[in-house]
C-alpha cells in the first residue's frame, strides 16, 4: 500500500471517529436526565470516552497529514482540499490545548462538529496530490500556511465557546424586545451553520447521483488596445441549472425530477469567473438548507435554540465565557505570527514586496483589526459576556470570509487556493 | 474646581485617582458601590485626567482613550473592506483606469471610480486614518505605562480591607493560631508557585508575571516603529520598484543606478505527465522559471550614448521564483517571461532582379544595426527603423513598441545605375509582415529592380526568451522586521503571561484574602485554592469567585 493510499484511508477513519467522538458528546450531554444514573458519573464517564474517541480522530487525522506530506514530497496545505483538511485538524488541536488548561468536555460539543463541517467541506474539493508549481515552492509554505492556520484554529475554538455561551445564557422563554432579538439571532446562527451543512450534503448528494449539466457560454472582451473579442467557453455543473451563465446555451443537461431546461438566467453583472455555477450551488444550498431547518422546526416544534438550550444546563457561562476569550487571546499572537509576519517575509521573497494590498492580504488584515478591537474592547466594562460572545461569533465569520469568501468571490494573488 | 483627594490613610493623590495609590481603598464614585473594584491600570490617575484641560490637553485626552482607538480601528477596518470590492489600479499593468472600471464593471465601476476607490490604500483618508492609529498608540501607551509604572513600583503590602474585599476572587475565614505563623506558610506555599512574596507581619503581597503588564506598550512599540519604517520609504532612495525587460544575452542598464543586468538564459520546465496525478495530465503545469543573471557595474562611460559601457561582473545567481538575486540592497526578481522567439538579426543578400546576380551577405541586427551596409557595389545607408511597423493615423509609419515584433528597416540604395540621392527601400525582414504592409507597392519601381532576401533559415537569428524582472530597493526592511520582531514578543508576553497577585492580612483572627489578575480567573483561582489546600484549607476554585464579569 503506498503512502497516499494509506492516508487517505487515515482521513475517512479520522471523519468517523471525530462523528463518534461527536455521537458519545451528545450521549454525555443529552443522556444526563436518563433514570437510573447519576448525572455527573454519566458526564463524567461519557465526556472521557468522546474526548478519547476524538483524540483518536486527531492521531488518525495526523496519521493522513504526515503520510500525505511523504507521499506527496512535499507539506499538503497547498490547495483548499488539504487547507481545510489542515484547519479542521488545527481545530483539533485548538480544542486539545484549551481542553488541557480547562478540563471541559462539553466545549467538545461544539468544537467536534465545527472540525467536522470543516473536513467534509474540504471533501467537497479535488483531492488528487498536485505537484507545487514554482510560486508555492518554499520552506514558506509549511510555516506561513500551519501557523496562520493554527491561529484561526484558536478563534474557531472561541467562536465554539462563544456560541456555547449565547446558547447557555439567551432566555429563550422571554418575550422582551432584548430577548426575542438575541433569540432571532442565534436562530439565525443556527440557521447559517444549516445552510453550510446543506451545501455539502448537496454537493454529495448530486455527486452520488453523477448529476451533470454543460453550457457554453459566450464571454465578450475588450482588450487594453479597445479590441473586442468574443471567447467561448463550456461550464459544467454538478447542481441542476436553477441558473445558468449569464449568456450561455445549454449543451446537456441530465433532467432532474422532471427539470430539462434551466429555469433561469444569472444576471450579467456576476461576471465574476464561473459566477453562474457559483450561484446556482449558493441557491441550491439555500433551498437544501431552508427545506432541512423547517424539517428540524417541524421535529422539534420549537426554535432550535431553545431545544439546544436545556442540554447547555449546569454549565457555568462564565467560565464558557472566558474560554471564548482565552481560545482568542492564544490564538491572537499567532495569527499575528502566521498570517501576517510570516505571509509578509514570505511576500517579500516571492513577490518581492511585504505588502501589496492583495485581497487576501487585506482581509488577513481586517481579521487582525477586528480581533484587536475585540480585545481592546474586552478591557472595558460591559463588554464581557452576552456582547464578547458575539463578537466572537461575527470573528469566525470574518475569519471564514477571509479563508473562503475571498478565493470565491474576490480572487487575487492567492488564487492557486482557489476553487 | 477644588477636589479632595486625599485618602484617610494620608496619601494624596492626584485628581482621577481611583483606587488610593498607598492603601487601595476605592475614592470617588468607585467607593459608593459594592461591585468588584474597576482594577484597570490599578485604578491610578491617568495623565488624561487633568482638571481644568487646555486645546493640547483636549487633543491629548482625544487620543488617549481607548474607546477612540477601537473607533479608528474599525473605520480602517471598514475602510479596508472597500478597497477589495474591485481591483486596486496598482495590481493592473495594462489597462486604462480611466476606463477599466467602468468598461468591466458598468455604473458601479464607474462610482467606484470616481470616489478614488480604485486607490483605497493611497488615498488621503486612509493614510489620515493609519496616522491617527499611530498618533493613539503613543498617545494611549505614554498616557497609562507610565502611572501604571509608579504605581506597580512602589505597591503597599497592607491594603485596605474594602480593596481586599471588592477583588473578583475573594477568600475570607477565622483563622484559629498564630497568624503570623499562617501567613508565614501559605507565603512559603505561594513562593513555591513562582510568585514573589512580600510580608509586613500579617499581611502579605504575593506577585507574579508583572512584566506581562508590559506585553500591551512593547507591542505597540513595534507597531509604531513598523508605522514609521513605511513612511521612512518616502525618503529618497530608500525605495525604488522598477521592471526591466531582458532579451537573452545582453546587459541592459538598470535606470537611477550604475548597475546593468544580463539574462544569460532563460529556462521553463514543466512537469511530465509521470509527475502529475490524472487529472492533470497533458496540462501544461510549470515547474520552474530560471533567469541565469549577472549583475554588472559600470565603471566607465556609463549613459554614455557614443561609447559602450565598461561593465565590471560584481555578481551572479540563478533567479527562480522565491529566490530572488541580491547584492548590496538591490534585489532583482522574477516577475514575467516571454517565450515567443524574437528576431534577433538577419543576414540577407541584396539581389539584382534584372541580372540575377546577388551581393553579401551582410549581417543585420534588429536591435543594434549599423547605419550603413556596403554590399557589393551597392551601399545600403539606414535612414530609419520600426521594430513594430504601424501607419500611425497621420498615414506616416510609426512604431507601436520597442519589441521587435514587426520590425521594417527604411534604407536608401545608392550605387551604380542610381540616381546620386539613392533610391529609398522598406525592407521587413519578416515574410509575414512583407505580405501584410505589401513591401513591394510601398517600394514601387525600386521593388522591380532589387530584392533583400534571406536565403535560408540559416540566415536568421532568433533571440531565447525574454525574462522580466522587478527590480527592488527597500532600504526599510529591516526597520519593518525590528518592527515587527518587537511587536512579537510584546504580544508573547502580553498573552501568554499573567499578572497575578495576591493581597491578604489577618485582623483579630480572621483571614481576608483577595487577588487579582489581569487575565485568566480560572489560573488565579486554582492557584489560591492550591495554596490553601497545602494549609488544610479545602476550597473549590469556583467558590472563590466574588462575581465581576457580569454584563
Amino acid at each position: 500500500m503506498s503512502f497516499l493510499e494509506f492516508s487517505s484511508d487515515a482521513f475517512i477513519a479520522a471523519f468517523f471517529l471525530y462523528c463518534f467522538g461527536f455521537l458519545f458528546y451528545m450521549i454525555a450531554i443529552g443522556g444526563k436526565k436518563w433514570s437510573n444514573r447519576d448525572p455527573e458519573q454519566h458526564v463524567k464517564r461519557w465526556g472521557r470516552v468522546a474526548y478519547i474517541v476524538s483524540t483518536l480522530g486527531l492521531v488518525a487525522h495526523l496519521a493522513f497529514f504526515f503520510t500525505r506530506w511523504i507521499g506527496a514530497g512535499h507539506i499538503p496545505t497547498s490547495n483548499m482540499y488539504e487547507f481545510m483538511t489542515f484547519l479542521g485538524m488545527s481545530i483539533m488541536i485548538a480544542f486539545t490545548v484549551i481542553y488541557s488548561i480547562y478540563r471541559s468536555p462539553l466545549l467538545g460539543m461544539f468544537a467536534l462538529p465545527l472540525t467536522i463541517i470543516i473536513v467534509a467541506y474540504a471533501s467537497v474539493f479535488p483531492q488528487e496530490v498536485q505537484p507545487l508549481i514554482p510560486a508555492l515552492n518554499s520552506i514558506w509554505l509549511k510555516i506561513h500556511v500551519t501557523t496562520a492556520a493554527l491561529g484561526e484554529a484558536f478563534f474557531a475554538v472561541g467562536f465554539a465557546a462563544g456560541l456555547m455561551y449565547l446558547l447557555r445564557v439567551v432566555d429563550f422563554k422571554g418575550k422582551t424586545k432584548e430577548a426575542r432579538r438575541a433569540q432571532r439571532w442565534v436562530e439565525f446562527t443556527l440557521y447559517v451553520i444549516i445552510v453550510v451543512i446543506s451545501f455539502i450534503i448537496t454537493v454529495f448528494v448530486f455527486r452520488g447521483m453523477g448529476y451533470e449539466a454543460e453550457f457554453k457560454q459566450m464571454q465578450v472582451n475588450i482588450d487594453s488596445r479597445g479590441q473586442e473579442t468574443t471567447t467561448e467557453e463550456n461550464v459544467q455543473y454538478t447542481m441542476p441549472p436553477i441558473f445558468k451563465p449569464y449568456n450561455s446555451e445549454t449543451i446537456s443537461m441530465d433532467s432532474f425530477i422532471g427539470m430539462k431546461q434551466p429555469l433561469l438566467e444569472t444576471p450579467y453583472w456576476m461576471d465574476g469567473v464561473n459566477a453562474g455555477r457559483k450561484l446556482n450551488t449558493v441557491v441550491w444550498s439555500i433551498i437544501a438548507g431552508s427545506l432541512l431547518y423547517g424539517l428540524l422546526r417541524l421535529v422539534f416544534r420549537k426554535p432550535l435554540g431553545a431545544v439546544i438550550h436545556p442540554a447547555m444546563e449546569g454549565i457555568d457561562p462564565e467560565d464558557l465565557d472566558e474560554i471564548s476569550y482565552r481560545a482568542i487571546a492564544i490564538g491572537f499572537p499567532i495569527f499575528t505570527l502566521g498570517a501576517l509576519i510570516f505571509a509578509m517575509i514570505w511576500a517579500n521573497i516571492a513577490w518581492s514586496r511585504f505588502w501589496g494590498w492583495d485581497p487576501k492580504e487585506v482581509w488577513a488584515l481586517i481579521t487582525w483589526l477586528y480581533y484587536s478591537a475585540y480585545l481592546h474592547l474586552r478591557l472595558s466594562r460591559g463588554w464581557q459576556g452576552h456582547r464578547s460572545a458575539w463578537l466572537a461569533v461575527i470573528g469566525f465569520v470574518i475569519v471564514m470570509f477571509t479563508l473562503i469568501g475571498v478565493n470565491l468571490i474576490i480572487a487575487g494573488l492567492h488564487s492557486y487556493a482557489g476553487v | 474646581m477644588f477636589q479632595n483627594t486625599k485618602c484617610e490613610c494620608g496619601h494624596q493623590n492626584h485628581v482621577g485617582t481611583v483606587l488610593c495609590e498607598y492603601c487601595g481603598k476605592p475614592l470617588g464614585e468607585e467607593s459608593l458601590s459594592e461591585e468588584p473594584l474597576e482594577m484597570r491600570y490599578d485604578g491610578v490617575a491617568r495623565r488624561s485626567q487633568k482638571a481644568n484641560p487646555s486645546w493640547i490637553d483636549r487633543i491629548w485626552n482625544f487620543f488617549s482613550s481607548v474607546k477612540i482607538a477601537v473607533y479608528l480601528i474599525v473605520i480602517t477596518l471598514l475602510g479596508s473592506t472597500l478597497g477589495t470590492i474591485y481591483p486596486q489600479e496598482s495590481t493592473f499593468l495594462s489597462g486604462d483606469p480611466t476606463t477599466y472600471y467602468e468598461v468591466n464593471y458598468g455604473l458601479p465601476g464607474k462610482i467606484y471610480y470616481a470616489l478614488g476607490l480604485s486607490r483605497t490604500y493611497e488615498s488621503w483618508w486612509f493614510i489620515t486614518l493609519l496616522v491617527m492609529i499611530g498618533t493613539s498608540l503613543v498617545i494611549c501607551s505614554l498616557d497609562r505605562v507610565l502611572p501604571l509604572y509608579r504605581a506597580l513600583n512602589k505597591q503597599s503590602i497592607r491594603k485596605h480591607l474594602t480593596f481586599l474585599k471588592r477583588q473578583r476572587v475573594v477568600f475570607t475565614r477565622d483563622i484559629p493560631g498564630d497568624p503570623e505563623e499562617f501567613v508565614e506558610k501559605l507565603g512559603e506555599q505561594l513562593k513555591r508557585k513562582g510568585y514573589r512574596v512580600n510580608r509586613d507581619g500579617t499581611a502579605l503581597l504575593a506577585e507574579k508575571g508583572r512584566f506581562s503588564r508590559w506585553g500591551p506598550y512593547i507591542n505597540h512599540i513595534g507597531l509604531i516603529l513598523f508605522l514609521l519604517a513605511v513612511l521612512a520609504r518616502s525618503i529618497p532612495g530608500w525605495y525604488m520598484d522598477s521592471y526591466v525587460t531582458l532579451p537573452e544575452g545582453e546587459a541592459v542598464e538598470i535606470k537611477d543606478t550604475n548597475y546593468y543586468i544580463k539574462n544569460e538564459k532563460f529556462t521553463v520546465q514543466y512537469y511530465t505527465d509521470d509527475e502529475l496525478p490524472d487529472e492533470l495530465k497533458g496540462t501544461l503545469r510549470a515547474k520552474l522559471y530560471e533567469t541565469k543573471a549577472v549583475l554588472y557595474e559600470c565603471t566607465a562611460y556609463c549613459g554614455d550614448l557614443t561609447r559602450e559601457p565598461e561593465l565590471k561582473e560584481v555578481h551572479r545567481h540563478d533567479i527562480i521564483v522565491n529566490d530572488p538575486l541580491s547584492y548590496k540592497g538591490l534585489h532583482a526578481y522574477q516577475f514575467d517571461f516571454d517565450e515567443t522567439p524574437k528576431l534577433k538579426a538577419v543576414k540577407p543578400v541584396l539581389v539584382d532582379k534584372q541580372t540575377g546576380e546577388s551581393y553579401g551577405p551582410f549581417e543585420l541586427s534588429m536591435t543594434n544595426p549599423e547605419i550603413s551596409y556596403q554590399v557589393g557595389p551597392y551601399t545600403l545607408e539606414l535612414r530609419d527603423q520600426f521594430m513594430e511597423f504601424a501607419i500611425g493615423e497621420n498615414g506616416k509609419p510609426t512604431t507601436l513598441s520597442r519589441e521587435p515584433n514587426a520590425p521594417a528597416f527604411f534604407f536608401l540604395i545608392k550605387g551604380p545605375g542610381l540616381p546620386k540621392e539613392g533610391e529609398s527601400y522598406l525592407y521587413f525582414p519578416r515574410e509575414i509582415d512583407k505580405v501584410r504592409f505589401s513591401q513591394d507597392q510601398i517600394n514601387r519601381d525600386i521593388a522591380d529592380r532589387f530584392e533583400i532576401k534571406v536565403g535560408s533559415m540559416e540566415n536568421v537569428v532568433l533571440s531565447g526568451a525574454t525574462t522580466f524582472l522587478n527590480i527592488r530597493v527597500d532600504t526599510a526592511i529591516p526597520y519593518v522586521w525590528v518592527g515587527a520582531a518587537i511587536s512579537m514578543i510584546g504580544l508573547i508576553l502580553g498573552f501568554y503571561w499573567q499578572h497575578r497577585r495576591i493581597w491578604l492580612r489577618i485582623d483579630d483572627g480572621k483571614l481576608t484574602l483577595g487577588a487579582h489578575t489581569n487575565k485568566n480567573w480560572f489560573g488565579m483561582r486554582g492557584d489560591v485554592a492550591s495554596a490553601l489546600r497545602k494549609l488544610d484549607i479545602v476550597v473549590e476554585p469556583k467558590s472563590l469567585d466574588n462575581g465581576g464579569n457580569k454584563t
